[in-house]
């Protein structure tokens, strides 16, 4: 790939080459500075490695000219890496991401990551960096954020699950239902389908709590890390978080109650933007967003 | 075992997936022409899945993303249909180098199909054309993505009159050139028309989206895909993965 200022390679590794990715590195001819810190980008849900409408893709490219190399991976159960029979979602991530350290160490050394996760990629980066000291940095889009008591949370919560308990039912179904069973009445539905909404209903729970999200204490905990290894955290909040768990500026902060949270955090309020970044006109902005913040790390151990 | 490697000029890479067949002589090439925009993204999985169970058979199979595509290089912005087609070609010649398989069969998803057909003006290898809902005429089909990007923003109680105006001149929330335009109006149902019956299926899983091609044979096959959501999850039933295998098997 002459004349370009990265280098791109497909690659299959892990036990057996089970993992799918793509490592994007710049190239050293064109790229004066190469940052040391790796940006491991992690499956957004079922969306394989190119994340949705391309962004991880756009995103790789584009942090190359600007040092830094990217692994956009598939892991375990998604895009071109075949399911890990057998083990929890949590334990086959887990898997995976050994073998994306024990990979990056054969190909880069020993390098610091920054781990870029959406919605549900997001929870897999918080409940990762807890237990690895070369995690330096996180970029979180839709990171789940419970509440701090904030009268509008209380509000809107009172609101849907007291006056409003049939649009929380619609709410659960549709985290709950494949589409195609969608439109098909609450009482016509297989039964195992109808048990799930009905012990969903009957233990009040939020729709959000049907991602597997880290709890708050490990959410705090990786906050914590990352500020003991003098690292950075961005976080993203778009219209999805507006409308179910994120009601106000700066309520990540105030939930993990982190000391000197606004020195390593950037914490970003965006209800304009669509949870996938459906529209250019939002990816570009996201992708200028992630590229600044980037360049604090140009330099940085 | 599959194979993921990169393609074409140096510029602009073509990201492809082969899977080796695993049993019989291998000689016949399957190439996976995917759907566009975010039709591709619901898709992807179905694809990958329908590559592994047809080279579990004897198929050598070629998956491809189109440029500015999945892995593919460049934006789509800076591509037209003419880049698409080309695609389509040089993923054929790139497979049957790899594969030494002499028969080639296509299978073409949606805007995949007009690409595809097309693409068999200069392709004497091809010996069968698969086309699963195929999209009948390329204006209408940007006309569509155009009004669901309408609809889009006008459901985003949130965006700034800025935002929508710059919005408002995307495709299914891409930007596309003019050339491509152009290029999707000169596809319509006089593609198909072009390429020869008898190597011509058409599976369709809505009755209402049949498009019907003289002399092909034609199948509908429930359940329907939704492809106009912006936001699902296509798979293949296995009824319709079977009848594409049988398409591909038939003489």
């Amino acid at each position: 790939m002459s004349g370009l200022v990265l280098t791109e390679e497909p690659l299959q590794f892990g036990e057996g080459g089970r993992l799918s990715g793509v490592l994007t590195q710049p190239d050293s001819t064109s790229v004066k500075v190469r940052n040391p810190q790796v940006f491991v980008f992690l499956n957004a849900g079922l969306m394989h490695r190119v994340g949705p409408s391309r962004l991880h893709v756009r995103l790789a490219r584009e942090l190359a000219p600007l040092g830094f190399s990217s692994l956009r991976v598939d892991l375990a159960g998604t895009g071109d890496s075949p399911r890990r029979v057998g083990l929890t979602n949590r334990q086959s991530v887990a898997a995976d991401f050994a073998e994306i350290k024990k990979f990056l160490d054969l190909r880069l050394g020993d390098v610091p990551l920054i781990l870029f996760g959406l919605c549900s990629g997001a929870d897999n980066a918080v409940r990762l960096t807890v237990g690895e000291q070369r995690v330096i940095g996180l970029v979180l889009l839709d990171p789940y954020c419970s509440s701090n008591g904030h009268i509008v949370e209380k509000a809107r919560a009172t609101y849907f699950r007291w006056l409003k308990p049939f649009q929380h039912i619609v709410a659960l179904k549709k985290r709950l239902v494949p589409r195609a069973l969608r439109d098909v009445p609450y009482h016509e539905l297989p039964r195992t389908v109808f048990l799930t909404i009905r012990e969903a209903v009957e233990n009040r729970l939020e729709p959000e709590t049907l991602r597997d999200v880290p709890t708050q204490d490990q959410l705090r905990a990786a906050f914590l890390k990352i500020r003991e290894r003098k690292g950075r955290i961005l976080s993203v909040f778009t219209l999805v978080a507006f409308q179910t768990y994120y009601d106000q500026a700066g309520q990540l902060g105030r939930v993990v109650k982190v000391d000197g949270y606004d020195e390593f955090c950037t914490e970003v309020f965006w209800p304009e933007a669509t949870h996938t970044y459906l529209l250019e006109v939002h990816r570009r902005r996201i992708i200028e967003e992630v590229k600044t913040w980037a360049v604090g790390y140009s330099g940085a151990k | 075992m599959q194979e993921a490697f990169f393609f074409g000029e140096s510029k602009h890479r073509v990201f492809a997936h082969y899977h080796p067949a695993a049993r019989g002589d291998g000689q016949i090439l399957t190439v996976i022409c995917p759907p566009l925009f975010f039709e591709y993204m619901h898709v992807h999985s179905a694809l990958r899945n329908l590559a592994i169970r047809l080279s579990e058979g004897d198929q050598n199979v070629l998956r491809l993303d189109y440029r500015g595509t999945g892995d593919s290089f460049g934006d789509i912005e800076e591509f037209g249909v003419s880049d698409w087609v080309d695609d389509i070609k040089l993923a054929v010649q790139e497979g049957r180098k790899i594969s030494g398989s002499d028969d080639v069969h296509l299978i073409a998803v949606r805007a995949g199909a007009l690409l595809a057909a097309r693409s068999m003006e200069a392709l004497d290898c091809v010996r069968r054309l698969v086309l699963w809902d195929p999209v009948a005429d390329g204006a209408t089909y940007l006309q569509e993505l155009r009004d669901l990007q309408a609809r889009c923003i006008e459901q985003h109680f949130y965006m700034s009159g800025a935002d929508r105006v710059e919005a408002s001149r995307e495709c299914a929330g891409h930007l596309v050139s003019n050339r491509m335009i152009e290029g999707f109006a000169t596809l319509d149902t006089n593609v198909y028309a072009s390429v020869q019956k008898d190597k011509l299926h058409v599976i369709c899983t809505r009755k209402a989206n049949e498009l019907h091609l003289d002399g092909a044979s034609h199948f509908v096959v429930p359940p329907a895909c939704d492809w106009s959501a912006i936001e699902t999850r296509i798979t293949i039933h296995p009824v319709m993965s079977e009848l594409l295998k049988a398409c591909l098997a038939s003489s």
